[in-house]
């Protein structure tokens, strides 16, 4: 099956989704028994989340982005852009087994601007308590609270960082996973397997996108839950359907000269461990991660992260730290012109940077906080990957500047 | 040794005065659910979307006290140190990503005493005062 038919496939299991919620919404009562009923409340939910972002760097020789599926990011003048997004949530209820979920978010993505996705949309079926299986479009869990980076009232800091969140550039697939909870001991061991098929394409500088559709994603991931402690080890692989657009971009047949460039049917490995200890007032947590390309047109990197923070009333003041270093890959083939353009390309990949981050999260209601954030960026001048629109005066230090005020209702 | 009643008693008038002071919760079952006492672990578990199955294996369904009252703050504070806008934080993150969802939230204290009366899975917190031969304490929370 070629990427266009699994793309098309992924439409129509998304049509029948929403066919199905807006059925449901218009014939609510349904056949159900009446205890559930009572019990579920509304079957029909309406949720949404949202974040008005101001931030600024001081630094106009790269531009700062969230991740690398924005295709511009912040100057030293203020902007709404990285950060502000919004997203509605329909959930129905059909039984105590079975719900749907839609979700749209709007948010500045590959396309350049804020035209909203479906990021969302699936059944699931809960066969009993401890287990789901969830079949359409579904958040991309690769790492430990992957699948909620969007929603900034549920996170501390005023985005997920971006040293290590980053090159996360999927985050939905079309597909189905599965969760099973088991008690041991004291705690709570919970596994989740997914797989699916991307249908997102990624923003490349220069106004160039890679088109990701038809890419196989597997993956899954092992927690264990006990007390204050939550761990986990995953590991998500993927394997891209299509080329980089290396070849229109250069004019040169780089990926039938230098094969290594080409990313088609090669697998890259995501490899993750996290860890969360939330005793309140008390939170800390820490997470590493390893990718492993499949190609050399993208540099194998490590990255971790470490939050610290303590709540006193309504205001919580965090402290971070967060790592990305890339390993430069080596070129041997001929001829000697695509040789050097791989090895530039590839080196285009490179991160070598840490940041420290201070700020702090202000609860003004239930559901509205304010943030305040400096992220002090130290990186090599090869550190480019990690920004757009970097100039040869770029010299890896970057100060960023953010606001943000995050709200669900 | 003193016999165990007289034990109780006595540790029970000693312990009153501060009772009072500070009441506490408890968290209450429907009597036929099959349930004689839940861990603090599992109270989270079940309040926190962790795990919602009771020891006899049955659904826990729980149910959380109006949003405008007091008991609802205090529980959470309990049970795992947290205040209303970090829970709602915490369900926000399970929300928006697919996963369980919150406790069934009361519009009044009628209607809790309603679902655990007529639903054998339902588990809510309650002044000790409130409880009747209809429910079964399964575990207290003090500060």
């Amino acid at each position: 099956m070629n990427g266009k038919n699994k793309m098309k496939q992924g439409h129509h299991l998304l049509t029948a989704l929403a066919l199905a919620l807006s059925m449901a919404a218009v014939n609510p009562a349904g056949a159900a028994d009446q205890s559930q009923e009572d019990v579920a409340g509304h079957r029909l939910s309406l949720h949404g989340f949202g974040t008005l972002g101001l931030a600024r760097s001081d630094d106009d020789d790269a531009q700062f982005v969230r991740d690398l599926s924005q295709p511009s990011g912040l100057t030293s003048r203020w902007s709404t852009k990285v950060d502000s997004m919004i997203g509605l949530q329909a959930g129905y209820r059909f039984n105590d087994k079975l719900e749907g979920v839609l979700q749209v978010v709007s948010r500045y993505h590959s396309e350049g601007n804020f035209s909203p996705e479906v990021s969302w949309a699936f059944l699931r079926y809960d066969p009993d308590p401890t287990a789901s299986v969830r079949i359409g479009r579904l958040g991309t869990e690769f790492y430990m609270l992957a699948d909620s980076r969007l929603v900034g009232y549920a996170n501390l800091t005023v985005r997920p960082p971006p040293d290590y969140f980053g090159p996360l550039v999927l985050s939905y697939i079309d597909g189905i996973d599965g969760a099973k909870s088991v008690p041991v001991g004291n705690g709570l061991l919970r596994g989740k397997l997914f797989t699916g098929v991307s249908p997102e394409k990624m923003s490349l500088s220069d106004g160039l996108y890679w088109n990701m559709s038809g890419s196989l994603v597997v993956g899954g991931h092992l927690d264990y839950l006990t007390g204050p402690w939550q761990i986990r080890i995953g590991q998500t692989r993927v394997r891209f359907d299509k080329d980089l657009p290396i070849n229109e971009y250069t004019g040169l047949d780089i990926t039938g000269q230098v094969p290594e460039m080409s990313v088609v049917g090669k697998w890259t490995r995501y490899d993750s461990l996290g860890v969360v200890y939330d005793n309140s007032p008390f939170q800390l947590q820490l997470m590493l991660s390893r990718i492993d390309q499949g190609s050399a047109a993208f540099e194998d990197s490590r990255a971790g992260y470490a939050i610290a923070s303590y709540r006193t009333g309504n205001v919580t003041p965090f402290l971070g730290y967060s790592r990305t270093k890339s390993d430069a890959n080596h070129f041997n083939s001929t001829p000697p012109l695509e040789q050097a353009t791989a090895a530039f390309l590839s080196a285009s990949t490179h991160s070598d940077q840490h940041t420290w981050f201070l700020g702090a999260r202000w609860d003004l209601r239930k559901d509205l906080d304010l943030k305040a954030q400096v992220d002090w960026v130290r990186g090599s001048p090869g550190s480019v990957f990690p920004f757009r629109a970097e100039t040869p005066s770029w010299d890896g230090h970057m100060t960023v500047f953010s606001l943000a005020l995050d709200y669900v209702f | 040794m003193l016999p165990r009643p007289l034990l109780l008693l006595l540790a029970a008038l000693l312990l009153s005065p501060l009772a009072q002071a500070d009441p506490g919760l408890v968290l209450v079952v429907n009597a036929r659910s099959g349930v004689d006492r839940l861990t603090l672990d599992d109270a989270v578990n079940i309040f926190m979307g962790r795990y919602r199955q009771l020891p006899s294996g049955l659904a826990a369904l729980p149910i959380d006290q109006p949003e405008n009252q007091p008991e609802k703050a205090r529980f959470y504070r309990l049970l795992v140190h947290k205040d209303l806008a970090e829970i709602n934080a915490y369900w926000a993150r399970l929300i928006f990503s697919g996963k369980t969802s919150p406790p069934h939230q009361a519009k009044s204290s009628a209607e809790i005493l309603d679902l655990l009366a007529r639903q054998p899975g339902a588990i809510a917190y309650l002044e000790r005062s409130q409880v009747d031969s209809r429910f079964r304490i399964v575990l207290e929370l003090e500060r």
